[in-house]
């Protein structure tokens, strides 16, 4: 069995407890405007070339190499270490890889997942298996506005609902985008969903411009976003923790 | 240069300066201030006598004794316009063990000496009595009562308190400077010096604070002639402080003293004097979270060196157990035996580039038609020019050293100078540099030419000798194939392996003059100085650019992925050497993450790494240094096994810490 990534990274921070490697699967069925990992919206390996440089997006690795892959690091997932699935959507990877998430869960390594939940149910299901903690996006709630990221907002709420009945661990994470997420409506929606869905933690961040090169390489251009003031920023934190919920910026 | 000598010897004094022209030559390349009052100086003086003590005596009788202000509370002059002569190469890069002089009294010393060699008898005697009569001289002339009460029972009693105890390691510290020696390591202090702190605070003889403030003073009159101190660069003193470690039954052992020292180091924010922790598994979490601390503020230290991979290496080697777990290093890394040897650590570079050219130079290649082969005949150029080396090294004569001989067992003991093999242990160290550029270098081959056959090696060499020009595609290339250095990939791990084990076995059987062996390691200083107009190489190295440094990567690969592959090296047999693994950190990847990355460093040992040592600075910050040095005066920068400020390096050397800076963060 074979999957196409982007990349494997080792030594990340962020991506959940401890030390980490990330996994960064191609195909993504949303459209976030700010994404900021263009190269893995589509699912097929991508080549391209822009000025003088040619390169290619993705490459296909077989299960058993990508175990090897996540494995080199082992010593390093001591401390709830692991590694952890991110995208474009992983979990639309799932049905697929389920050979290897049972050797990893045999092995002891901690498994997180970095997803947008808008996928059909039957993949969560597989998912809450094996994954010990989702880090899951919060974007658009607000149903008038889904389509702006190919969204589908009652499917959504249905897995999350999902993951709680199931005590699953959840972080949620809110992509600070004044014009999509941070609308009145949107943030209204959004405390009422934090209320109703108690996570461990939220994180909220602002999205960075780092992939604008990535792109340009795939001949578009990534929109401009207005700022997010500090202010802003305290604000939203403070609403969160209202609820009794622990709050977290993420400079990423 | 002895012709010279033996015309000048008649006389008691000589005006020869091979010492103080090395000095001269460092400042006027640096600071042209200080040069000013070397030049001017008349009162240049060296003392030669054939007999070694009477020399010391004859020195001692005329440096300098400065005045110390009330306020000061060590006595610590060097006066580097007068020494001793030294036609041969002086013992230097090493660490006396500095607890005789606090459970002796010079008395002491004195009487351990026997009558069974003359020669060396009447040589110590008068080295000792050389010491006495400076310290008659600084008694006489200072008026700060407590500092004379210090010096003077130099003479006839052990040390009672920490501020006694570090007068005296400062008091023969001097000496050994005064005395042409370079590169002096300073040891253990936290070990050696708790019992008397321990007493200190237990007697109410001083508080804590007051000890911390006594410490701080110490390591701020170490620092004193720093520029004068340096060997190469700025900053490269050899003074090196080792804190923490195992101990023989496999315990790890670190006291207030570790803290305190790392905590000043944070605090002072000095490149010199510099401190090295030995770390383990077994070490406390929160002396790992105080060390990163002080790196964090960029200074470069403590280096780390992992008792869990070093200690075995020495045991196999052949170091008996008691002095392995009081092991030190020489002035950057190579590990050495504190106090029980001669061992010059860094006698020479072992530059694996060099046999690997000369093939290219001298073979006919187009036969050749595997990485197998290629290596086969690599290994024989490598033979020869490591074969060359050591007959090299076998011409070296060393120095008498009366001082010395004192401080290093087993010199006085079997009443033999360390010059003519008194010491313990003999060995005598190689550094090695540019193994990553061999090795990437093959795996190019392997890869365009045998694998993939894109042209032949013939060809391949041409564009090379042609330093690449018109070939940028190629040369890019090159420089990012994906088998390399730094990567925990079996091939990659395997071609070093078999290039290092190879070059133990050609210095295995050799013997130096003195009875000891020979042992490399694969860090060394000279990534910059070998590399001067060498010849373009197979890595994507062009003409004239630096090798790599230590054990680095050239790409923007994970810290994970460069521990896991310096792990996999094989440290065994005569391999130790000195192996630093060497990255760069932005302060603010730290700061981001501080607990995880205090994890990493602690798995890191687990994991198996030999030594390690980091950068912790931004490129942004080291362009706007280059640019306006006078805006960042005190910026400190790690270079190769010792921590300067930016302003002094070379600008070679400041290009290529900004390159490796760059390089790290382009992976974000
Ligand atoms: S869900 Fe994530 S990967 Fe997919 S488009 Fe949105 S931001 Fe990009």
């Amino acid at each position: 069995m074979k999957v196409v990534i982007s990349n494997v990274q080792r030594f990340c921070l962020k991506d959940g407890p401890g030390i980490r490697t990330t996994v960064f699967f191609k195909g993504c069925n949303l459209r976030c405007p700010w994404c900021c990992n263009p190269e893995n919206i589509k699912f097929d390996i991508e080549n391209y070339e822009y000025k003088e440089e040619k390169g290619v997006y993705g490459y296909e690795i077989s299960l058993d190499d990508l175990e090897k892959e996540i494995l080199k690091d082992k010593e390093y997932y001591e401390n709830d270490g692991g590694v952890t699935f991110s995208g474009g959507e992983c979990l639309l990877q799932f049905n697929k890889i389920e050979p290897l998430l049972i050797n990893l869960k045999e092995k002891g390594i901690n498994i997180c997942v970095e997803t947008a939940l808008t996928v059909p149910t039957e993949t969560v299901d597989i998912a809450m298996k094996y994954v010990d903690e989702f880090i899951v996006d919060i974007k658009i709630l607000d149903e008038k506005s889904e389509h702006k990221v190919n969204g589908n907002v009652t499917l959504y709420k249905e897995n999350v609902k999902k993951l709680f009945d199931n005590n699953s661990k959840v972080i949620f994470r809110i992509p600070l985008v004044p014009e999509y997420t941070m609308t009145k409506e949107n943030m209204k929606e959004i405390i009422k969903f934090l209320e109703q869905y108690k996570a461990e933690k939220v994180e909220i961040f602002k999205i960075h411009r780092l992939g604008e090169k990535k792109y340009k390489t795939l001949g578009k251009e990534m929109q401009e976003f207005l700022e997010v003031s500090n202010n802003e920023i305290e604000e939203m934190i403070g609403k969160i923790e209202d609820l009794g919920i622990k709050a977290e910026y993420c400079n990423i | 240069m002895k012709d010279k000598i033996k015309k000048i010897i008649g006389k008691k004094k000589i005006f020869y300066c091979k010492h103080l022209r090395n000095i001269k030559n460092k400042v006027y390349e640096n600071d042209n201030k200080i040069l000013g009052i070397i030049k001017s100086s008349k009162n240049a003086k060296v003392y030669y006598n054939k007999n070694k003590g009477i020399e010391l005596k004859n020195l001692l009788k005329n440096v300098e004794i400065q005045n110390v202000s009330t306020d000061n509370r060590f006595y610590y002059n060097i006066d580097f316009f007068k020494t001793i002569c030294s036609p041969h190469t002086v013992f230097g890069n090493l660490c006396i063990d500095y607890s005789i002089i606090l459970e002796n009294s010079l008395e002491d010393l004195k009487s351990k000496l026997d009558k069974s060699s003359q020669e060396f008898y009447e040589n110590e005697l008068y080295t000792i009595e050389a010491m006495e009569l400076l310290i008659d001289r600084i008694i006489n002339k200072i008026k700060n009562e407590k500092i004379i009460e210090n010096i003077s029972n130099i003479k006839n009693k052990k040390a009672s308190t920490l501020y006694e105890a570090l007068q005296r390691i400062l008091f023969i510290n001097m000496l050994l400077w005064q005395t042409n020696h370079r590169l002096n390591g300073l040891g253990r202090l936290d070990k050696i010096l708790i019992k008397y702190y321990d007493n200190d605070i237990k007697n109410n003889i001083i508080t804590k604070r007051e000890a911390r403030e006594l410490i701080k003073e110490f390591l701020l009159e170490l620092h004193r002639f720093y520029k004068i101190k340096s060997n190469v660069l700025l900053g490269d003193t050899g003074q090196i402080i080792e804190l923490g470690g195992k101990n023989i039954d496999g315990r790890y052992e670190c006291n207030e003293l570790t803290y305190i020292f790392i905590e000043l180091m944070e605090e002072l924010k000095l490149p010199d004097p510099k401190v090295l922790l030995r770390v383990s598994k077994e070490m406390p979490r929160d002396l790992m979270k105080v060390s990163l601390k002080c790196i964090q503020t960029g200074i470069g230290c403590p280096l780390f060196a992992n008792d869990d991979v070093i200690i075995d290496r020495l045991k196999d080697f052949g170091y008996e157990e008691d002095d392995v777990y009081n092991y030190g290093t020489s002035a950057c890394w190579e590990p050495y035996l504190i106090g029980k040897s001669s061992a010059q650590n860094n006698i020479k570079s072992l530059t694996f580039m060099i046999p690997f050219n000369d093939m290219f130079e001298k073979e006919n290649l187009s036969k050749v038609s595997n990485t197998e082969e290629l290596l086969k005949i690599y290994k024989k150029y490598l033979k020869n020019y490591i074969e060359k080396i050591i007959d090299e090294i076998k011409e070296v004569d060393f120095e008498k050293d009366t001082l010395l001989s004192l401080f290093i067992d087993d010199c006085v003991k079997n009443s033999t100078d360390i010059a003519d093999g008194g010491a313990k242990y003999n060995d005598l160290g190689l550094t090695g540099v540019g193994l990553a550029n061999v090795v990437n270098s093959i795996c190019n081959i392997e890869e365009v030419v045998f694998k993939n056959k894109e042209m032949s090696l013939e060809e391949l060499n041409k564009i090379r000798k042609e330093n690449f020009d018109d070939n940028n595609e190629l040369l890019k290339r090159l420089k990012n194939t994906t088998n390399r250095y730094g990567k925990d990939n079996e091939y990659v791990v395997k071609i070093a392996n078999e290039i290092i084990r190879f070059a133990s076995d050609v210095m295995k059987d050799r013997r130096n003059k003195l009875g000891g062996k020979y042992k490399f390691g694969l860090s060394s200083p000279n990534y910059i100085m070998a590399s001067k107009d060498f010849l373009a190489s197979f890595d994507g190295r062009k003409v004239g650019e630096p090798f790599a440094v230590h054990i680095s990567t050239d790409t923007s690969d994970a810290y994970t992925e460069l521990m896991e592959f310096a792990s996999k090296l094989d440290y065994k047999e005569n391999r130790f050497n000195g192996n630093v693994v060497d990255f760069f950190v932005t302060p603010n990847f730290i700061n981001d993450n501080f607990e995880k990355f205090v994890d990493f460093l602690m798995l890191s040992i687990k994991v198996g790494f030999f030594e390690m040592q980091m950068n912790v600075v931004s490129s942004e910050k080291l362009i706007e240094a280059r640019k306006n040095p006078e805006k960042f005066p005190n910026l400190v920068v790690r270079v190769w096994g010792f921590s300067a400020y930016f302003k002094d390096l070379p600008d070679e050397y400041k290009d290529y810490l900004i390159e490796r800076a760059l390089k790290n963060e382009s992976s974000n």
